[in-house]
């Protein structure tokens, strides 16, 4: 199942995550302006960078796991997703790193092939079936987000 | 009397300042553990928010440079087709980038050495306590360099040479001359700053100053970090980065081919 959504702005987790620093008194939007503005060039390149996902027009597939990779620099999820034509199609997920879902209450054998999962992704700008992970929901109803740096879904 | 003044306050200073010197801590007090960058989330009323580092003092023909650079990556990142950089490439931050703390660090004191470790990438840098700096000449260049260090009050002090040239923070070019130097105190028992200066005659016009904090995290073991099969590569006709779909050697990759335009 894949449904669209254009709707929500574009995440800019990386940028906030890399200022959170700068003061608490400050508002996160003063603080998404000031990172904007002023080094958002420099972050780029300190930081990896998102921009070759579409973070405004997520998309929310559901399959089943062919492969699940937990490794760094990050873990990726592989899903065969049913086309409205009824056949599959496959699609690669790109998530965080294992020590950053870590330490958002993920497991490194919380996913495995075979899996019904649904998640909600920024999809490739190419048009290639992928993804960045916004949110995934396992077998048994529990849901993860993909941590600070990758932003949070923007559709249910 | 006033003779006898001028003798006897500085020899006075002398021997306190020895006094003082034979108290002072090998390394600093309470560095040894687990500890997080210092961001908005874990911000203590007792201690100053981050001062964002500012852009490099190049040399106005390097600055030149670095700003097309910059620009260069932000519109490239506007295009959607993020430039493919070093973490794309597997490889680790170096110095003076480790220390920005990517994720959690480690720290250790050891007679003669402390050891700092990042979990990003396993990245280790090795501060030999109390020993002669290397001549650039003789520093082998590398990620992390040659770091050497001593105590000045509660303040390690650090000097770093031998940082490769192609290992850049920010994106900044510097020669084989490139010399880091470090402060690092606590400012409580559970939050330590680094100053940190990075000089270099041939690119820099003056110091390059920023400081950065880090705040204990109490009970956390360091993951190890291994950087293996990332799907992210470069494009053969762009030189950005795309995302290989599918498991890699399974058959069912799809083969790096010319980006279709949505």
């Amino acid at each position: 199942m894949i449904s669209d959504n254009n709707s929500g702005a574009a995440g800019s987790h990386q940028l906030e995550e890399e200022f959170a620093g700068m003061s608490s008194f400050m508002s996160r939007t003063t603080r998404l302006a000031l990172a904007g503005l002023l080094l958002a060039g420099a972050s780029a390149q300190a930081h990896h960078s998102f921009a070759m996902f579409d973070h405004d027009h997520q998309i929310k597939i559901s399959g089943t796991v062919t492969h699940f990779q937990w490794t760094n620099p990050h873990v990726y999820i592989d899903l065969d997703v049913p086309s409205d034509q009824g056949d599959l199609k496959h699609y690669t997920i790109e998530c965080a790193n294992p020590g950053i879902l870590d330490r958002i209450g993920w497991k490194f054998n919380m996913i495995k092939v075979g899996d019904k999962i649904t998640t909600i992704i920024a999809p490739l700008r190419t048009g290639e079936p992928g993804g960045l992970l916004k949110q995934v929901t396992l077998a048994d109803g529990r849901k993860f987000e993909n941590g600070g740096p990758a932003g949070k879904p923007n559709i249910q | 009397m006033i003779r006898i003044s001028r003798i006897a306050v500085p020899l006075l200073s002398f021997l306190m300042a020895g006094a003082a010197n034979a108290a002072q801590p090998v390394t600093p007090q309470g560095l040894t553990g687990t500890w997080d960058r210092y961001s908005n989330e874990t911000l203590d009323p007792r201690v100053t928010a981050v001062i964002p580092v500012p852009p490099p003092p190049l040399k106005p023909k390097y600055l030149a440079e670095w700003q097309a650079q910059q620009q260069a990556a932000k519109d490239a990142d506007a295009r959607g087709e993020p430039l493919f950089g070093g973490y794309a490439k597997c490889l680790p931050d170096g110095m003076p980038t480790m220390m920005m703390a990517m994720f959690p660090m480690e720290v250790l004191q050891t007679p003669g050495q402390i050891t700092i470790i990042e979990e990003a990438y396993n990245q280790v840098r090795r501060i030999y306590m109390n020993e002669k700096q290397l001549a650039i000449d003789d520093a082998e260049p590398g990620f992390w360099g040659h770091s050497v260090g001593h105590m000045e009050g509660d303040t390690l002090v650090v000097n770093t040479v031998g940082i490769k040239e192609e290992v850049r923070f920010r994106g900044a070019p510097h020669s084989p001359n490139m010399q880091i130097d470090e402060r690092i105190r606590m400012l409580t028992k559970d939050i330590f700053e680094d100053e940190v200066r990075v000089t270099d005659p041939e690119y820099l016009t003056g110091p390059w100053k920023f400081t950065w904090k880090y705040v204990r995290k109490p009970g956390y073991k360091i993951l190890e970090y291994v950087c293996e099969a990332n799907r992210e590569y470069q494009d053969p006709q762009t030189g950005g980065i795309r995302m290989r779909i599918g498991v890699p050697g399974s058959g069912s990759s799809a083969p790096p081919a010319a980006a279709p335009k949505p």
